[in-house]
């Protein structure tokens, strides 16, 4: 009974939230999560800088969930500086709480590293999305640039790059810099600290992160075409995440939503 | 000290998701997408954030839901700032009035 009123109210939340985007003009309230206009034909710096302004939310989320993902890791005997090395080479929230979760002794380091491949597969088409934007940079430059590219420095930069038709790359390294380097201190922290702190995403700082995303989704909104792979994922991954807890829900919700777009995609023409 | 077993660990984590990165990049190289695959690419981005976004909806707490409700409305109409502060506001009051 309860399942059934949840799933209600989450197509409700959906409905909501798609009907609000229909009805109105996306793009000029997008246009509140970027700088003023002076900043427009910045150079690298500027854009940096304006980089570095839009990350400051995100990095507010982040904080709480780096110290808890550092004070798990040790409880679950990752030593203290292997945190930062994890989440400054690896450098995914996701796989990282279920690397973490799966930490044992004997390590079983072939699992962990499959779970990793399979919860960042994401990455795949995250990087095809921003590819057609990256043409005109050098091979050997966006492979580098590409470390840095974390679901919100992705999201962030696609949708900047999709409303001025333009890649910039001093706003997605003012981002990817400054997000980079608060996860990683901030795990590092979390695992310094230990269980000195509490579990501050307890007392709501868990919403920051679907705040996020929720704002960056709006910005995508173009047309009603996105409701219905929009809401299969949702659909497929609450349910997966409801029968296999961590981070499965994320290929899982991904690849059914990515189904859904190619099928109506086939359709339309 | 850091033992083999976890360094090596992390860095097959590491190599592994950097590869997932460069992947999407790697596979389309400098070609230009079809139409199809541009409206494939204009959607897939959303359900990648939303499948990230699912265990919010699939938390069994009504205070849990009604905060996440009460963050969505705001996302429809409020900047990335506020919207983020009525979400923790709201959930961390809801919780702390029906713990």
């Amino acid at each position: 009974m309860v399942s059934i009123k949840k799933k209600g109210k989450n197509f409700e939340v959906v409905c909501v939230l798609v009907a609000e985007r229909s009805a109105g003009d996306i793009h000029t309230r997008m246009s509140d999560t970027v700088a003023p206009r002076s900043a427009l034909d910045g150079g690298f710096w500027p854009e940096f800088l304006r980089g570095m302004r839009t990350s400051i939310p995100v990095m507010i989320g982040f904080i709480p969930f780096g110290l808890l993902l550092g004070r798990q890791a040790v409880q679950q005997g990752v030593s203290v500086f292997s945190v930062p090395l994890m989440t400054g080479l690896n450098y995914g929230g996701g796989s990282e709480f279920a690397a973490v979760n799966l930490w044992a002794n004997p390590l079983p380091v072939v699992l962990i590293i499959g779970v990793t491949l399979l919860i960042n597969c994401r990455h795949v088409l995250m990087g095809a999305a921003l590819a057609p934007w990256l043409k005109e940079v050098p091979r050997r430059k966006a492979l580098l640039w590409l470390f840095l590219m974390c679901d919100e420095t992705w999201a962030l930069s696609l949708s900047d790059t999709q409303k001025r038709q333009k890649f910039s790359v001093g706003y997605y390294f003012g981002i990817g810099w400054c997000l980079y380097g608060t996860w990683v201190g901030s795990t590092f922290l979390g695992a310094y600290l230990g269980a000195k702190i509490g579990d501050l995403t307890r007392y709501g700082f868990d919403m920051a992160f679907p705040a996020v995303f929720l704002v960056i989704l709006r910005g995508m909104w173009k047309d009603h075409r996105m409701s219905i792979p929009w809401i299969v994922s949702l659909l497929v991954g609450v349910v997966v995440y409801r029968l296999y807890p961590g981070a499965w829900c994320v290929p899982a919700g991904t690849v059914a939503g990515a189904l859904t777009a190619a099928c109506i995609v086939r359709r339309v023409g | 000290m850091i033992h083999w077993d976890s360094a090596l660990t992390i860095l097959g984590m590491g190599i592994t998701t950097y590869l997932t990165r460069i992947g999407g990049y790697l596979l389309l190289g400098g070609k230009s997408l079809s139409p199809r695959a541009t409206a494939m690419m204009d959607i897939i981005p959303g359900c990648v954030l939303i499948s990230v976004l699912a265990p919010s909806f699939a938390s069994g707490r009504v205070t849990d839901l009604a905060g996440l409700a009460i963050t969505v409305f705001a996302a429809t109409r409020l900047a990335l700032l506020p919207t983020m502060a009525i979400g923790i506001v709201s959930t961390g009051l809801l919780r702390a009035v029906f713990p």
